[in-house]
């Protein structure tokens, strides 16, 4: 194809004006595949508000019909019901897309096979550990941001496995009697264990937010600190995806802290005004989880059926067998099932040169180059 | 329609890998090149090729629609990106499915890297790091006229065929005039090689 000179102005791509959304990622489907009776949206309304109606219930039982229910937290709890709205339905549209969808199969399947949990019964638990508690492969990007970003995780995921219960009136603390400190921790109103309130456990249990607090400030702060000075982060960064995250999980931890501040050293001076500042930071950063950078939590659990799926097609027979090699100069691409399941995708895509997938990167490009030279300048003159 | 892009004349590299050492410079992944240069029938020519990325358009990024975490940003100006490091969960999909051979990945870190035309510079309307340094203009960054008032009689395609498939490109090729005249099956059919037709590829026995 020849080009014709762009009119003037033109340079640059499309205008704001005539041209695509600012950003956009991968394909989503948009309207119903054939032989589908719902849209993938449609489809993803129904299944976000089924949970939602499961959460509802779940509180309701949990609480022992609202006996345990704190209403003070009614806020919290609505959000939370809004968030598994909100991250159902992504959740469902996100494996709508082809590429998703048959990954989120084969890694299911990889998960649920017997086969594979007799040869390897440990590979499931382990990759789990490995890609979502420890993060190891962040340790390969930067020490730091592996640090910085296990200190937001586990603060996190503590916050996280306080207040939902709490808010959710599941955990309940009653007292074992009538003038003693000893205080007993119940779920779904069955006692867990009982503690002295001025024992290092009670200390711990009271305090469990703190802690968490003062972790996800640690991990925030450098990662505030990279957004604002490593160059290789400030490329292309936008404030809504990477810099509100940060801010939000920064407001909710100091307003937190806060509130304990005011109660022990202030005499719980200004603690309503605290409370509802960092009720609204929290309940605000629970609707938008699903939306931006905090997608990946919920999308990260595809590394471990990736990485599980590649593992047991593997283990199946030989690396002969079970690896394919590239057809031009024969080292090895991917587990043939990967590449068989990348060609599908592309396939679904109507990507029409899912062929090429058989070659290594390396042998692509001198392929291209070999034909420049042959059949577009030849001898390259 | 193509703006200002980089136009690849491999016609004019001549393999003194440059490029590669700049591209290790750029700020978005200091220190790890990103450019590729391949000699493609070592022993016999002195020929070589530089291929940063293609910046596909239609099909649109297929790196980016095969990628199952939609970690693949496209910008409005047509720039493909690398994987965003929040999303990308290092499966390799786009590494197979680009037909030009571009991303690069990194299994310990669980993530894909390719060219992003130096975005760090090409956003502030700097030339891409292996532009700035090429010596024989095998790479070139400007706009198609630009490229022309220094070259006359050259032109560009951005239009590559792989199989029955025609993907069209932000970056340009830069071919002789005498194939201005469209070429049936587009320019780089990659069912030929070095003239004979490859078996497996579609091609006629």
């Amino acid at each position: 194809m020849a080009v014709t000179p762009p009119p003037p102005g033109a340079a640059g791509g499309p205008s704001a004006a005539d041209g695509p959304p600012p950003y956009r990622r991968g394909a989503v489907r948009a309207g119903p595949a054939p032989g589908e009776t719902h849209s993938p949206t449609g489809r993803a309304s129904l299944v976000a508000a089924a949970a939602s109606m499961l959460l509802v219930l779940a509180i309701l039982l949990g609480s022992r019909g609202l006996r345990d229910f704190d209403s003070a937290l009614v806020p919290y709890a609505v959000a939370s019901v809004f968030l598994t709205f909100g991250v159902v339905y992504r959740y469902t549209v996100w494996v709508s897309a082809p590429a998703a969808r048959r990954l989120f199969v084969e890694g299911w399947r990889a998960a649920l096979s017997w086969e594979n949990l007799r040869n390897s019964p440990t590979a499931l638990p382990r990759m789990a550990a490995t890609y979502l508690g420890f993060q190891k492969f962040l340790g390969a990007r930067s020490h730091a941001r592996w640090a910085a970003h296990q200190l937001i995780f586990w603060g996190c995921l503590l916050a996280a496995a306080i207040t939902f219960p709490l808010t959710w009136g599941w955990f309940t603390f009653t007292s074992s009697g009538a003038s003693g400190p000893g205080y007993e921790m119940r779920l779904w109103g069955l006692k867990l264990f009982g503690f002295d309130s001025g024992s290092f456990l009670g200390w711990a249990l009271y305090h469990g937010l703190d802690l968490a607090a003062v972790m996800v400030i640690g991990g925030v702060g450098y990662f505030l600190w990279r957004r604002v000075r490593d160059r290789a982060a400030t490329t292309g960064q936008r404030f809504g995806y990477d810099f509100l995250p940060l801010l939000a999980l920064l407001t909710i931890s100091v307003t937190g802290l806060l509130l304990t501040f005011s109660e022990m050293f202030l005499h719980g001076g200004g603690y309503e005004f605290l409370a509802v500042l960092h009720m609204v930071s929290v309940v605000l950063t629970l609707v938008y989880l699903p939306f931006g950078k905090f997608f990946h939590i919920v999308q990260r659990p595809a590394a471990v059926g990736m990485q599980l799926f590649k593992y047991t097609a593997r283990r199946r027979g030989s690396d002969a067998e079970e690896l394919r090699a590239c057809r031009r100069c024969g080292q090895p691409i991917d587990t043939v099932a990967a590449v068989d399941n990348l060609r599908a995708t592309m396939r679904d895509l109507r990507l029409g040169f899912d062929e090429w997938a058989e070659y290594c990167p390396r042998c692509k490009r001198v392929l291209r180059g070999s034909a420049y030279l042959s059949s577009v300048k030849r001898g390259f003159k | 329609m193509l703006g200002r892009t980089i136009f690849i004349d491999p016609g004019r590299c001549i393999g003194c890998q440059a490029c590669v050492s700049a591209c290790r410079e750029c700020d978005s992944h200091r220190g790890k090149s990103m450019i590729h240069l391949d000699y493609t029938d070592e022993g016999r020519t002195t020929a070589s090729l530089p291929t940063v990325c293609m910046h596909c358009e239609d099909p649109v990024a297929p790196c980016a629609e095969v990628c199952p975490a939609d970690a693949i940003l496209i910008t409005a100006d047509g720039v493909v990106h690398e994987a965003d490091p929040t999303r990308c969960i290092g499966c390799g999909n786009c590494v197979n499915a680009c037909p030009f051979g571009v991303p690069k990945i990194d299994l310990a870190a669980k993530l894909q890297m390719k060219c992003n035309l130096c975005y760090d510079r090409t956003s502030y309307g700097l030339a891409p790091m292996c532009a700035t340094v090429c010596p024989t203009g095998a790479l070139f960054y400007g706009t198609v006229e630009e490229l022309q008032a220094e070259r006359p009689g050259v032109d560009v395609s951005t239009a590559f065929t792989f199989g029955a498939t025609t993907v069209s490109t932000g970056v340009a090729m830069v071919v002789p005039p005498e194939r201005r005249a469209p070429v049936p099956g587009g320019l780089l059919n990659l069912i030929e090689v070095n003239g004979r037709p490859t078996p497996g590829n579609g091609a006629p026995a």
